[in-house]
């Protein structure tokens, strides 16, 4: 996941890499998955979101589609 | 307060080294810190590979790539935050640095085409806002199918 000043040098990577734009995050969103998935890490109880919890948080923060479903098969 | 099962006692050391110094430990330096046998922390880093809490370096075991957010290499994302310099994984992982640790926060990243310089800032517990974007290549499906790439 990289960041970029903009859409434009994002669609400018993407052709020079042969790789297809995906979805983008604003930094917004951005934070507040990084708190969903970090803000406990140092201690006892922390873990990774379950599949099911991981749809809430992204479907939250407007993050919907079966890019953003961990369980999909749509993209093998 | 009952023993806390050793996956657990690992995890809480590597990410106490992590915090304390800015390098994720190896094996070696994490059974020392709780004072078990490095076959044991080997085990552990198993485990928690397992639950996707933590990448051993590949073909070596014995060190940790990612104890995200931390990145146990140098990476395009270095964070300063308590007056240390860590590494994060990705951009996600640069703000992760600042949540996981609960204090302000600098990244000084870059643009991931052409390289120009760009600041993360966090403070006071939420972000300096910019127009920047970051670009996920990888559904969510596959994050750990290659977690590197990712």
């Amino acid at each position: 996941m990289l960041l970029f000043r903009s859409e434009e040098t994002v669609n400018q990577w993407c052709a020079a890499h042969n790789i297809p734009r995906r979805p983008l995050v604003n930094l917004q969103q951005l934070w507040q998955l990084a708190v969903h998935w970090y803000a406990n890490r140092l201690t006892v109880e922390s873990r990774r979101p379950a599949p099911d919890e991981m749809v809430l948080i992204f479907k939250s923060l407007d993050l919907t589609g079966p890019f953003w479903d961990p369980k999909s098969d749509q993209w093998r | 307060m009952p023993e806390l099962d050793l996956d657990i006692q690992v995890k809480l050391a590597i990410y106490e080294i992590t915090a304390e110094t800015g390098s994720v430990p190896n094996s070696s330096q994490v059974s020392s810190k709780i004072s078990i046998e490095e076959d044991e922390v080997l085990a552990a880093f198993r485990q928690l590979h397992a639950k996707r809490l933590l990448l051993p370096e590949p073909g070596d075991p014995h060190r940790i790539r990612m104890a995200p957010p931390f990145s146990g290499v140098p990476t395009r994302f270095p964070v300063e935050a308590n007056c240390r310099l860590y590494y994060a994984n990705c951009v996600w992982d640069a703000y992760g640095i600042a949540a996981a640790l609960h204090c302000d926060a600098i990244s000084r990243a870059s643009d991931g085409h052409t390289g120009e310089p760009l600041t993360l800032e966090v403070k006071n517990g939420e972000p300096i806002l910019k127009p920047y974007v970051a670009h996920f290549a990888v559904p969510a499906a596959h994050w750990w199918d290659d977690l590197i790439f990712t």
